[in-house]
Protein backbone atom coordinates (compact mmCIF):
# COMPACT_ATOMS: atom_id res chain seq x y z
CA UNK A 1 0.00 0.00 0.00
CA UNK A 2 0.89 3.42 -1.13
CA UNK A 3 2.69 5.43 1.54
CA UNK A 4 -0.38 8.05 3.33
CA UNK A 5 1.91 11.19 2.67
CA UNK A 6 2.89 10.18 -1.08
CA UNK A 7 -0.62 9.14 -1.37
CA UNK A 8 -1.68 12.56 -0.52
CA UNK A 9 1.17 14.76 -2.46
CA UNK A 10 0.04 12.46 -5.93
CA UNK A 11 -4.42 13.26 -4.82
CA UNK A 12 -2.67 17.19 -4.60
CA UNK A 13 -0.86 16.89 -8.12
CA UNK A 14 -3.70 15.53 -9.76
CA UNK A 15 -6.69 18.01 -8.10
CA UNK A 16 -4.10 21.24 -9.77
CA UNK A 17 -3.45 19.21 -12.58
CA UNK A 18 -6.83 17.86 -13.56
CA UNK A 19 -8.54 21.24 -12.55
CA UNK A 20 -5.62 23.62 -14.22
CA UNK A 21 -5.37 25.30 -11.19
CA UNK A 22 -2.68 27.63 -10.52
CA UNK A 23 -1.33 27.41 -7.23
CA UNK A 24 1.21 24.93 -5.77
CA UNK A 25 -0.42 21.52 -4.42
CA UNK A 26 1.83 21.51 -1.19
CA UNK A 27 -0.28 24.57 0.15
CA UNK A 28 -3.43 22.77 -0.23
CA UNK A 29 -4.48 21.75 3.14
CA UNK A 30 -5.23 18.01 3.72
CA UNK A 31 -8.64 18.30 5.69
CA UNK A 32 -9.64 21.82 4.04
CA UNK A 33 -12.73 21.26 2.26
CA UNK A 34 -12.48 21.24 -1.67
CA UNK A 35 -16.46 22.61 -2.25
CA UNK A 36 -18.21 25.16 -0.83
CA UNK A 37 -17.58 29.01 -0.22
CA UNK A 38 -15.25 28.06 3.13
CA UNK A 39 -12.41 30.36 2.73
CA UNK A 40 -9.77 28.04 4.08
CA UNK A 41 -11.15 25.42 1.13
CA UNK A 42 -10.75 25.67 -2.53
CA UNK A 43 -14.31 26.89 -3.70
CA UNK A 44 -14.71 23.95 -6.21
CA UNK A 45 -17.87 23.34 -7.76
CA UNK A 46 -19.96 20.72 -9.24
CA UNK A 47 -18.36 21.08 -12.71
CA UNK A 48 -15.22 20.97 -11.11
CA UNK A 49 -16.08 17.40 -9.37
CA UNK A 50 -16.51 15.44 -12.33
CA UNK A 51 -13.08 16.27 -13.81
CA UNK A 52 -12.28 15.55 -10.45
CA UNK A 53 -14.35 12.12 -11.05
CA UNK A 54 -12.49 11.39 -14.34
CA UNK A 55 -9.02 12.66 -12.87
CA UNK A 56 -9.20 10.06 -10.32
CA UNK A 57 -11.00 7.14 -12.16
CA UNK A 58 -7.72 7.32 -14.87
CA UNK A 59 -5.24 8.22 -12.20
CA UNK A 60 -5.82 5.47 -9.85
CA UNK A 61 -7.93 3.14 -11.94
CA UNK A 62 -10.98 3.15 -9.84
CA UNK A 63 -14.70 3.31 -10.56
CA UNK A 64 -16.29 6.47 -8.84
CA UNK A 65 -20.21 5.20 -8.90
CA UNK A 66 -22.29 6.86 -6.71
CA UNK A 67 -22.93 10.99 -6.87
CA UNK A 68 -24.05 10.83 -3.00
CA UNK A 69 -20.39 8.58 -2.32
CA UNK A 70 -18.38 10.83 -4.98
CA UNK A 71 -19.67 14.04 -2.90
CA UNK A 72 -19.00 12.57 0.31
CA UNK A 73 -15.60 10.83 -0.49
CA UNK A 74 -14.32 14.44 -2.48
CA UNK A 75 -14.65 16.67 0.80
CA UNK A 76 -11.08 17.16 1.66
CA UNK A 77 -8.01 15.81 0.44
CA UNK A 78 -7.63 13.78 3.53
CA UNK A 79 -11.31 11.93 2.74
CA UNK A 80 -10.10 11.79 -1.15
CA UNK A 81 -7.04 9.38 0.32
CA UNK A 82 -9.21 7.55 2.09
CA UNK A 83 -11.43 6.98 -0.63
CA UNK A 84 -8.74 5.76 -3.12
CA UNK A 85 -6.98 3.49 -0.11
CA UNK A 86 -9.94 1.91 0.60
CA UNK A 87 -10.82 0.74 -3.54
CA UNK A 88 -7.33 0.08 -3.39
CA UNK A 89 -7.73 -2.14 -0.29
CA UNK B 1 -32.48 7.47 -40.92
CA UNK B 2 -34.68 8.12 -37.50
CA UNK B 3 -36.16 11.21 -37.81
CA UNK B 4 -35.50 13.67 -34.91
CA UNK B 5 -38.72 12.94 -32.64
CA UNK B 6 -39.02 16.41 -31.02
CA UNK B 7 -36.94 19.25 -31.79
CA UNK B 8 -33.99 20.64 -29.76
CA UNK B 9 -34.79 23.90 -27.75
CA UNK B 10 -32.55 25.62 -30.36
CA UNK B 11 -33.61 27.56 -33.27
CA UNK B 12 -32.23 29.23 -36.25
CA UNK B 13 -29.64 30.84 -36.31
CA UNK B 14 -28.37 28.83 -33.51
CA UNK B 15 -29.69 25.22 -34.53
CA UNK B 16 -26.81 23.46 -36.00
CA UNK B 17 -27.79 20.11 -36.28
CA UNK B 18 -29.94 17.91 -38.27
CA UNK B 19 -30.64 14.40 -36.66
CA UNK B 20 -29.99 11.49 -35.12
CA UNK B 21 -28.58 8.65 -37.78
CA UNK B 22 -27.24 6.32 -35.48
CA UNK B 23 -28.17 5.62 -31.74
CA UNK B 24 -25.58 2.81 -29.99
CA UNK B 25 -26.72 3.60 -26.19
CA UNK B 26 -28.04 6.31 -23.91
CA UNK B 27 -26.94 9.56 -25.18
CA UNK B 28 -24.17 7.66 -27.60
CA UNK B 29 -24.26 7.68 -31.30
CA UNK B 30 -23.53 10.11 -34.57
CA UNK B 31 -25.69 13.02 -35.50
CA UNK B 32 -25.33 14.31 -38.65
CA UNK B 33 -25.27 18.51 -39.15
CA UNK B 34 -25.15 20.13 -42.48
CA UNK B 35 -23.42 23.20 -42.86
CA UNK B 36 -25.46 26.12 -44.70
CA UNK B 37 -25.23 28.64 -46.53
CA UNK B 38 -28.17 30.40 -44.94
CA UNK B 39 -27.11 30.31 -41.63
CA UNK B 40 -25.26 33.69 -40.07
CA UNK B 41 -22.49 31.99 -39.56
CA UNK B 42 -21.16 30.73 -42.71
CA UNK B 43 -22.83 33.82 -44.58
CA UNK B 44 -20.15 34.67 -47.78
CA UNK B 45 -18.81 31.28 -47.88
CA UNK B 46 -17.06 31.80 -44.17
CA UNK B 47 -16.12 28.54 -42.73
CA UNK B 48 -17.65 27.67 -39.52
CA UNK B 49 -15.65 29.74 -36.06
CA UNK B 50 -13.98 26.54 -34.28
CA UNK B 51 -16.69 27.69 -31.30
CA UNK B 52 -19.44 27.07 -33.26
CA UNK B 53 -18.06 23.65 -33.94
CA UNK B 54 -17.96 23.53 -30.32
CA UNK B 55 -21.61 23.84 -30.32
CA UNK B 56 -22.01 21.73 -33.01
CA UNK B 57 -20.69 18.88 -30.06
CA UNK B 58 -23.36 20.59 -27.60
CA UNK B 59 -26.04 20.45 -29.72
CA UNK B 60 -25.39 17.12 -30.83
CA UNK B 61 -24.68 15.24 -27.32
CA UNK B 62 -27.97 17.03 -26.52
CA UNK B 63 -29.97 15.69 -29.28
CA UNK B 64 -28.77 11.86 -28.33
CA UNK B 65 -28.81 12.33 -24.50
CA UNK B 66 -32.75 13.40 -25.28
CA UNK B 67 -33.59 15.09 -21.96
CA UNK B 68 -36.42 14.25 -19.40
CA UNK B 69 -39.67 13.37 -21.11
CA UNK B 70 -41.27 16.08 -18.54
CA UNK B 71 -39.54 18.86 -19.10
CA UNK B 72 -37.96 18.30 -22.84
CA UNK B 73 -34.47 18.43 -23.76
CA UNK B 74 -33.03 21.29 -21.26
CA UNK B 75 -29.28 21.78 -20.34
CA UNK B 76 -26.46 24.17 -20.67
CA UNK B 77 -23.10 24.02 -21.56
CA UNK B 78 -20.79 24.47 -18.20
CA UNK B 79 -17.27 23.39 -19.82
CA UNK B 80 -15.27 22.87 -22.88
CA UNK B 81 -11.59 20.89 -22.96
CA UNK B 82 -9.20 19.07 -25.21
CA UNK B 83 -10.60 20.29 -28.13
CA UNK B 84 -8.84 19.72 -31.89
CA UNK B 85 -9.64 21.54 -34.81
CA UNK B 86 -8.15 19.78 -37.69
CA UNK B 87 -9.53 21.47 -40.84
CA UNK B 88 -12.11 23.78 -41.86
CA UNK B 89 -15.97 23.26 -42.86
CA UNK B 90 -17.73 25.37 -45.22
CA UNK B 91 -21.01 25.86 -46.51
CA UNK B 92 -22.03 22.85 -48.26
CA UNK B 93 -20.47 20.45 -46.29
CA UNK B 94 -22.46 16.99 -44.55
CA UNK B 95 -20.39 16.34 -41.35
CA UNK B 96 -21.19 13.83 -38.95
CA UNK B 97 -20.74 14.04 -35.49
CA UNK B 98 -19.60 11.12 -33.12
CA UNK B 99 -20.67 11.18 -29.13
CA UNK B 100 -19.90 9.21 -26.58
CA UNK B 101 -20.25 9.89 -22.79
CA UNK B 102 -17.23 10.44 -20.81
CA UNK B 103 -18.43 10.52 -17.35
CA UNK B 104 -21.38 11.74 -14.80
CA UNK B 105 -21.78 12.61 -11.73
CA UNK B 106 -25.09 13.58 -11.03
CA UNK B 107 -26.83 16.08 -13.30
CA UNK B 108 -23.59 16.50 -14.88
CA UNK B 109 -22.33 14.86 -18.18
CA UNK B 110 -19.11 14.96 -20.02
CA UNK B 111 -19.47 13.89 -23.85
CA UNK B 112 -16.77 13.55 -25.77
CA UNK B 113 -17.36 14.22 -29.34
CA UNK B 114 -15.37 13.80 -32.92
CA UNK B 115 -16.94 15.80 -36.08
CA UNK B 116 -15.57 14.21 -39.53
CA UNK B 117 -16.55 15.52 -42.75
CA UNK B 118 -18.01 14.08 -45.53
CA UNK B 119 -14.91 11.71 -46.31
CA UNK B 120 -14.68 11.06 -43.01
CA UNK B 121 -11.46 13.22 -42.30
CA UNK B 122 -11.22 14.27 -39.31
CA UNK B 123 -12.87 18.37 -38.27
CA UNK B 124 -12.46 18.43 -34.46
CA UNK B 125 -12.74 16.57 -31.53
CA UNK B 126 -12.93 17.68 -28.15
CA UNK B 127 -14.90 16.96 -24.83
CA UNK B 128 -18.39 19.68 -23.86
CA UNK B 129 -19.68 19.30 -19.94
CA UNK B 130 -23.20 19.81 -19.90
CA UNK B 131 -25.18 20.35 -16.70
CA UNK B 132 -28.82 19.12 -17.34
CA UNK B 133 -31.95 21.01 -16.23
CA UNK B 134 -31.83 25.03 -16.46
CA UNK B 135 -29.36 27.50 -14.95
CA UNK B 136 -30.67 28.30 -11.88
Amino acid sequence: MEQVEELKGRVKSLIVRQLKLEIDPATIKDDAPLFGDDPSGLGLDSIDALELVLGIEKEFGIKVQDEEVGVKAFASVDALCEFVRSKAA
Amino acid sequence: MTPVPEPLPHAYPFRFVERTVEKRGPAEGRVRALVTGNGRRTEAGESLPPLTLVEVVAQAALLLEGGDPGIGRTGFLAGVSDFEFHREAGSGDLLDVDVRIAGVLGPIVRFEGTVTDGEGRRVCSGAVTVKKGSPA
